[in-house]
């Protein structure tokens, strides 16, 4: 069954099983390796990416729900070179260790600060509650989200005050 | 041990231009009994190489799999080459006899050993080469070679206006032989070591480049799925192979040693097909015990069997006799699982008279071994490409994900992926031990006057060395594998080091009591076990630092002033404990409602004390604040060092919430996250990390925040409800 798809902007037209999950679809017939399979049940957040704006666990979400819509993957948030406020901070506060669940945990917090631009700490808290990481990130992943929710404040204030 | 820097240094000589450097990581930390370093051959572990464009290639040799060698190590050569960190570019290091760990004559990254065997030899490597390159352009300037500096990855001559960049000198350099000794930089100049300064990886795992296991993207590449028998020990009797052959996507379907493969085009068309597959199981060998059975079992075998004396200090027998009493306690651990985030997962291509293999593994040469099992190869026809590890914590120890892996592509002969899904990783892991732990002290007045400790459990050796052992000898033919494996045991203490993996920080009893017996009940049930972050000292230390904070309230004791006393001859558990309690203002207490916990406990050469306060709220156990204090030598990276304490400190606690894994009739019950489930954001306490200045050589931190988390819990929940807990996990509703 022939499918639409817009990645990261790009339109893709995919000859796929229609209950494919997206996760597989994203990595093994798009090639973005960025977003990554942990436990195929929608349990651990590192399959997140954007459907429509909004987070879903790509691993539980047949490609023919996706079909006509738009997806943003971890790459399409930023690059290297080219880096997202959230992904700037992740590097400067050190955030990942083994690495493997940071796409997906940057993805939730990129969905929480497009809706909510100023969360409190315990909106933050609540919003990557979905995300499991082994190696117990988790305060730095709050300081990296605060810190551009610091630098949002300031550029409202700003223009508040101009 | 000291070194002689000409034993592990070595130009190996230039390719294209390049100034090649290779060096020896010969073990400077000692290993523990009867183990001997192999004599003779100079070999080197890792390797240096400057190009004419100024690159700086470091080959790694210790696997990154979230602990920080990528960083820490490279920091180590970038201060003394004089070049930012950030400009050195680390490989992952091939299989190759020079990458061997010295500690363990096998390729593989465990036991906090990194750093600590790295210190010396990789700042001496970094100094070498910066001195060759002096040398050189010195030369060009016909200069004194003591009169210029190097900085910024630059020679500057003594006029201070003059410099040459060090790929302009690479090629003269290397020619170059250093005749004098080589100073290592003094602390007070170090730019990198100590500070805090960012990871390497970061960026490539902040933007979902960093490659994993499970990304490597192969052309032709088709996917496999194995079903493997729920009962270990089982074997295939039948399956309906016919039926899978035709489903859409379905490229071969195959039984290999491990279980049922099939192979498709795609991953999902395997894992479809695999829906649809019915194995009859041979169940003669399997498992068919439960977990209850596991620690009837253990209290069996330790009634029957005292177990083996492995420390004795005075007479704990004499000690108990003579006292006014004896306080007993025994501790049941459950099994558990790594749960890698990155699921077990590999990739091969054989190629008629070669396999290359892609994987996330912790052990490259027990995957050659592997691989060459399963095909008509020697392990020196295999190729292994170690990638970023999305996790490892001892699971990747194990090569079973490889053996499948190069069994299918034995078959297929196009590449290969083998992908687990969370179940099957759960459900086929191989797991930390349950253990039985039966305490006694001999009591009299407020005085401990003896303390016993009989750990009832398997070790870890026994489940490893069919691999292990082969590849210390990797030119030893096939069908010796089995023998070699035998033999590697019986060598055991001989000619490899004494497996402490049940004993670990028990024997090393840190408290001044006159008499101390601790005794190894080795029995095994048959249940697949093998290494796990911080491993015999997870359990040895919730068994020890409870019954510590047991007999403190025996005694009448604060649990702080109890250990307090008992430490005088050593300075560093006492800092740390001292640390931690004015940190967390120990006496001061907690707020009401809530209630603290102290354990003390060294792994790894490096020293914790936690305070942890902890309420129950709703039935639910809730921890607010944990407190630690870490001794662990020279700090290279402090935020490294926190991150990797803090990360102990969260798996420490998941295993005291919700670690347990269970057997009914031989299968494991728990599959996904559901059922085994992670700490998550919302159940973070604050961790506050206090690391002691120090200049002792470095030591690990990837796995010593763990082991003190788990009594310090328990304690506090005791402090709280009067009610001790002697299994794991915690309860809210202890008793």
């Amino acid at each position: 069954m022939a499918l639409n798809l817009t990645v990261n902007g790009e339109h893709k037209t995919l000859e796929i099983d229609p209950d494919t999950p997206l996760l597989w679809v994203i990595r093994d017939e798009l090639g973005l390796k960025g977003t990554k399979f942990g436990c195929g049940a929608g349990l651990c957040g590192a399959c997140t990416v954007h459907l429509e704006g909004q987070p879903v666990r790509s691993c539980s979400t047949p490609v023919e729900m996706a079909s006509g819509k738009s997806i943003t993957t971890i790459e399409g948030l930023g690059s290297p070179g080219r880096l997202h406020p959230l992904q700037k901070a992740w590097i400067e506060h050190g955030v990942p260790q083994c690495g493997y669940c940071q796409s997906g945990q940057i993805m939730s917090a990129a969905h929480l600060l497009d809706y909510n631009p100023t969360p409190a700490r315990d909106e933050i808290v609540a919003a990557m509650s979905g995300n499991l990481c082994r190696c117990g990130t988790y305060s730095r992943i709050i300081a990296a989200v605060e810190s551009v929710v610091a630098d949002t404040d300031v550029t409202v204030s700003g223009q508040k005050g101009a | 041990m000291t070194m002689n820097r000409r034993d592990f240094l070595k130009v190996t000589g230039a390719s294209s231009g390049s100034l090649v450097l290779a060096l020896s990581l010969a073990g400077c930390a000692g290993v523990r009994a009867g183990y001997e370093e192999e004599e003779g051959s100079w070999r080197p572990d890792a390797w240096l190489e400057l190009t004419t464009d100024n690159n700086v290639y470091f080959t790694l040799a210790r696997v990154e799999m979230g602990q920080g060698t990528y960083t820490g190590l490279t920091t180590l050569v970038a201060e003394e080459l004089e070049v930012e960190p950030a400009s050195i570019t680390p490989k992952f290091a091939p299989v190759a006899p020079e990458y061997r760990n010295p500690l363990y004559k096998l390729q593989l990254t465990g036991g906090s050993t990194s750093l600590a065997t790295s210190w010396e030899p990789l700042r001496q490597a970094g100094a070498h080469a910066r001195e060759m390159l002096i040398l050189a352009a010195a030369k060009v300037w016909g200069v004194d070679h003591r009169e210029c500096t190097a900085m910024d990855g630059q020679v500057r001559h003594p006029n201070g206006v003059d410099a040459l960049a060090y790929g302009k000198l690479v090629q003269l350099a290397s020619g170059e032989v250093v005749r004098h000794e080589v100073a290592l930089k003094p602390p007070s100049q170090w730019r990198y070591i100590g500070r805090d300064r960012g990871r390497l990886d970061a960026e490539a795992k902040s933007t979902g480049t960093a490659e994993y296991g499970i990304d490597v993207e192969l052309p032709d590449m088709v996917y496999a799925v194995v079903t493997r028998p729920p009962r270990h020990g089982g074997r295939v009797q039948s399956f309906n192979g016919a039926d899978i052959e035709g489903m859409p996507g379905v490229l071969d379907v195959l039984e290999i040693e491990r279980g049922v493969a099939i192979v498709a085009s795609k991953y999902w068309q395997a894992r479809k097909a695999q829906q649809q597959l019915k194995v009859e199981w041979d169940n003669t060998d399997a498992l068919d015990l439960s977990t209850d059975d596991v620690f009837a079992h253990y209290h069996r075998a330790a009634d029957e069997d005292a177990g083996e004396r492995e420390r004795n200090d005075g007479s704990f027998t004499g000690a108990a006799e003579s006292a006014e009493r004896v306080v007993e306690a025994s501790y049941e651990q459950p099994y558990l699982a790594h749960a890698t985030l990155e699921p077990m997962n590999a990739t091969a291509w054989y190629r008629g008279n070669t396999m290359e293999v892609w994987a996330p593994t912790q052990a490259p040469d027990l995957g050659r071994i592997a691989a060459a099992r399963v095909s008509d190869l020697s392990p020196s026809d295999v190729t292994i490409n170690t990638t970023f590890l999305g996790g490892g914590f001892g699971r990747r120890l194990t090569q079973d994900y490889i053996e499948e892996a190069a069994a299918v592509a034995y078959r297929v002969k196009q590449p290969v992926k083998v992908i687990w899904s969370r179940e099957e990783d759960t459900r086929h892991d191989l797991f930390r031990p349950a253990m039985l732990h039966r305490m006694k002290a001999s009591v009299s007045g407020n005085q401990v006057t003896g303390w016993h400790h009989q750990v009832v459990g398997p070790q870890i050796l026994d489940w490893y060395v069919r691999n292990a052992a082969p590849a210390q000898y990797p030119w030893s033919p096939k069908f010796l594998y089995d023998t070699l494996g035998r033999v590697g045991l019986m060598a055991e203490g001989i000619a490899t080091p004494k497996d402490m993996s049940a004993i670990e920080g028990a024997v090393d009893y840190p408290y001044e009591v006159a008499n101390v017996e601790i005794r190894h009940t080795h029995t095994d049930p048959g249940v697949p076990i093998t290494w796990w972050r911080s491993v015999g000292y997870s359990h040895n230390g919730f068994a020890a630092e409870t019954f510590m904070d047991e007999l403190a309230h025996e005694t009448g004791n604060d649990p702080y002033d109890f250990r307090r006393g008992l430490l005088k001859d050593q300075p560093r558990h006492l800092a740390v404990l001292d640390r931690v309690a004015a940190i967390a203002d120990w006496r001061a207490g907690a707020p009401a409602g809530r209630a603290r916990g102290l354990a003390l406990f060294q792994s790894f050469g490096t020293y914790v004390a936690q305070v942890i306060e902890a309420s129950i709220e709703n039935g639910e156990i809730r921890i607010h604040r944990v407190w630690c204090a870490v001794d662990c030598g020279q700090v290279v990276n402090p935020a490294i060092v926190r991150d990797q304490i803090e990360g102990g400190i969260i798996f420490g606690l998941t295993a005291a919430l919700h670690g347990e894994i269970t057997l009914e009739n031989g299968a494991v019950q728990q599959s996904n996250f559901h059922d085994y489930a992670l700490m998550r954001n919302y159940e973070l306490p604050s961790v506050e990390v206090d690391v002691v200045d120090s200049t002792e050589p470095p030591t690990g931190v990837g796995e010593p925040g763990v082991p003190p988390v788990l009594p310090a819990l328990g304690n506090a929940l005791f402090a709280l409800t009067g009610k001790r807990q002697r299994t794991l996990p915690l309860k809210s509703a202890a008793g």
